[in-house]
């Protein structure tokens, strides 16, 4: 019986997205990860890596305020790239070390967003768009029409020292940013399954899923808003100063529709409010766009389709699909295995998932 | 004192323009409860439309108003059919936000669209009439504002007959005041939906040819407009057509004051700290209504 009850969590817990992730598989995955860059030894390879990885650290950020948060924040990019700008001009500037000046950007994106988040509290769902992305667009434009010499205008800012590798030949470097850039990831990814599953998270999902149910069981809007924006933003932050020690430059042109539009269509088609999702959304875009190269400008027409299909066909992205998909599998497999247990007890437990899951 | 008068002329133009724009994004929000990210999309139609009948065929720009209004309102019922039509009712999701995204990413498509098409290169369309008007010593306006405000207004006033006198007007204030007892009252949802769709999508058609002598048809020439629309949105509230034609004059007003007065750069920041602290005192905007009560 206690297997049945185990067996009964774990399929819903896997149709909710959030199994507890099979030990295996992502230590396969991180190993293959891991030794992609010795074994393809390709710099171009190696540089779309490096990227996708920023995105993922950035994109799981996004995901912990719109998905799980159920927060319309649009702005997370100009957190970024605040991140970025002011790990760039610290050490540029005052010459701080570029591992302090990493957790300097990250800090420095997170006081900003935490001061957006009163606001943008008091807002119901669709003016917290309004307002998270004009405030991305001001910030945006006052970066471009900068004329002091403090941001670099449009061109931005170059120069920025990077970590310190200096001794190394090139392409060590490289690897050595791809598996601090790794490290990354997997820090948030960890940090970010812990959250959830600590009482934060589901204060958070609470306040989501039902706001005066929420604040009426004791869980304080205003507290779990600024938290949620401080720790979703200094992880953006410190993805957007890595970026710009690894590029060397950080400039307005990382903000704007063009690149919120490719990261709004990592975050759908992937799935918003999924543990998976950010990242295997990243890497699937990534994929599209690298294999679209040759189209230049025209691949955002092919990356807006792309969201607008997924938007319209599967509105909750890809993972919680491919879960269904392979919950289905199993349970024709086990039918099959074993037809004397009978389906009985297996299809009315799957069948009230998409109405169980409050994921928006 | 003179370039005092000269900044309220100019903001009141500007306010027509925003109004003309923000109205479609409320008459949308109020029935389809959709904000149409799409709508920047549409004044950059509009503006190319102008572009290509004045460059292909020598058409100046009043003929541009007709064929793009055409053009964008037909649009404006694809982006509906395809990009919000399947969303509605699906379980599970939240309506506004699947919207939200769909109508953002149609935006990034014809955007990019229009980047493959034109090139990046700026269009130049003429105004529609040349020469200045003097309204005081030291105080003129161009012919073309006069005709962007008029027309402006033009359409706005009509707009307002239409919703209050028309039964297909009405259809579209029962629909937003109340789905079920107009669907009860034998209303064709369906169609007021696409009518919403197709004439909120007109109206910033024609924004467009009107900013298109103004400033250049280029590929990104819907994403300024589009965050002025957004702006006006927040600072007057998604409730009303009225609040909304009230706030964009407003905004247009203090946008021409504060670059009169902090210069032309700080507009968009002040406007940022201004509409900030009006949230903070009024979460729904200056004239949003709190729940249901909408238009």
């Amino acid at each position: 019986m206690a297997s049945v009850a185990h067996e009964t969590r774990a399929s819903v817990g896997r149709l909710m997205g959030w199994r507890s992730p099979n030990a295996f598989a992502v230590g396969a995955l991180l190993i293959a990860a891991a030794a992609l860059p010795l074994i393809w030894r390709n710099d171009y390879v190696i540089d779309v890596a490096l990227t996708a990885l920023i995105w993922m650290v950035l994109n799981q950020s996004w995901n912990l305020q719109l998905g799980i948060g159920g927060i319309w924040n649009f702005g997370q990019l100009a957190i970024f790239a605040i991140g970025g700008y002011v790990a760039g001009l610290v050490s540029l500037r005052w010459g701080i070390d570029p591992w302090l000046a990493l957790v300097m950007g990250g800090s420095a994106a997170a006081l900003v967003s935490a001061v957006i988040a009163i606001p943008v509290l008091r807002l119901r769902g669709i003016y917290a768009s309004l307002l998270t992305f004009s405030f991305a667009e001001v910030v945006r434009l006052l970066v471009i029409s900068d004329e002091s010499g403090l941001t670099g205008g449009s061109f931005g800012l170059s120069g920025i020292p990077g970590l310190a590798f200096e001794g190394l030949a090139p392409d060590a470097k490289q690897r050595a940013y791809y598996w601090i850039a790794l490290g990354l990831v997997v820090v948030t990814a960890v940090f970010i399954y812990v959250f959830i599953h600590s009482p934060l998270g589901t204060a958070l999902k609470a306040l989501r899923d039902s706001p005066a149910y929420a604040a009426s069981r004791g869980v304080s809007p205003m507290k779990m808003q600024v938290i949620t924006f401080a720790t979703s933003a200094f992880i953006a932050g410190v993805a957007g100063a890595f970026y710009a020690q690894y590029y060397g430059t950080i400039s307005p042109s990382v903000m704007g529709l063009g690149p919120l539009s490719l990261f709004v269509a990592m975050l759908v088609v992937g799935g918003l409010g999924t543990f998976w999702g950010p990242m295997l959304g990243t890497a699937l875009i990534m994929v599209v766009s690298e294999a679209l190269r040759d189209l230049e400008e025209a691949r955002l027409i092919v990356v807006g389709l792309i969201l607008l299909l997924t938007i319209v066909l599967a509105p909750r992205g890809l993972v919680p699909l491919l879960q269904q998909g392979w919950a289905r599998l199993q349970q024709w497999m086990a039918e099959d295995d074993a037809p004397e247990d009978g389906p009985g007890e297996d299809v009315p437990e799957n069948k009230p998932t998409p109405q169980q899951e409050g994921s928006r | 004192m003179r370039s005092f008068f000269q900044a309220v002329v100019s903001g009141l133009v500007t306010g027509s323009l925003y109004a003309l724009m923000t109205v479609g994004m409320t008459l949308i929000y109020g029935t389809l409860r959709t904000l149409n990210m799409a709508l920047g999309a549409m004044v950059l139609v509009g503006g190319y439309v102008s572009w290509m009948l004045f460059s292909g065929l020598g058409w100046g720009p009043l003929a541009g108003l007709v064929g793009a209004a055409a053009v964008t309102f037909a649009f404006g019922v694809v982006i509906q059919q395809v990009a919000v039509r399947p969303l509605i009712g699906k379980t599970g999701v939240d309506f506004e936000m699947t919207a939200f995204i769909s109508t953002f990413a149609v935006a990034i498509v014809f955007a990019n669209v229009a980047l493959e098409i034109y090139g990046a290169r700026n269009k130049a369309v003429p105004p529609v009439v040349e020469g200045r008007l003097h309204l005081i010593e030291g105080v003129s306006v161009s012919w073309h504002q006069v005709v962007m405000a008029g027309v402006a207004i033009v359409m706005l006033v009509a707009l307002g007959i239409f919703l209050s006198k028309t039964r297909y007007g009405l259809g579209i204030s029962a629909v937003a005041q109340q789905l079920d007892a107009a669907r009860l009252m034998g209303i064709p949802v369906q169609r007021v939906y696409n009518l919403t769709m197709g004439v909120s999508s007109a109206l910033a058609g024609i924004a467009g040819v009107l900013l298109a002598s103004v400033f250049f048809v280029s590929p990104n020439a819907g994403d300024l407009p589009l965050l002025k629309a957004l702006i006006v949105a927040i600072f007057g509230g998604l409730g009303s057509v009225r609040g909304t034609i009230v706030a964009a004059y407003i905004i247009g007003l203090l946008e021409a004051m504060i670059s009169l007065y902090f210069g032309v750069k700080w507009s968009l920041p002040v406007l940022f700290v201004v509409i900030m602290i009006v949230l903070l005192i009024r979460p729904t905007g200056l004239f949003g209504k709190p729940e249901e009560a909408r238009l």
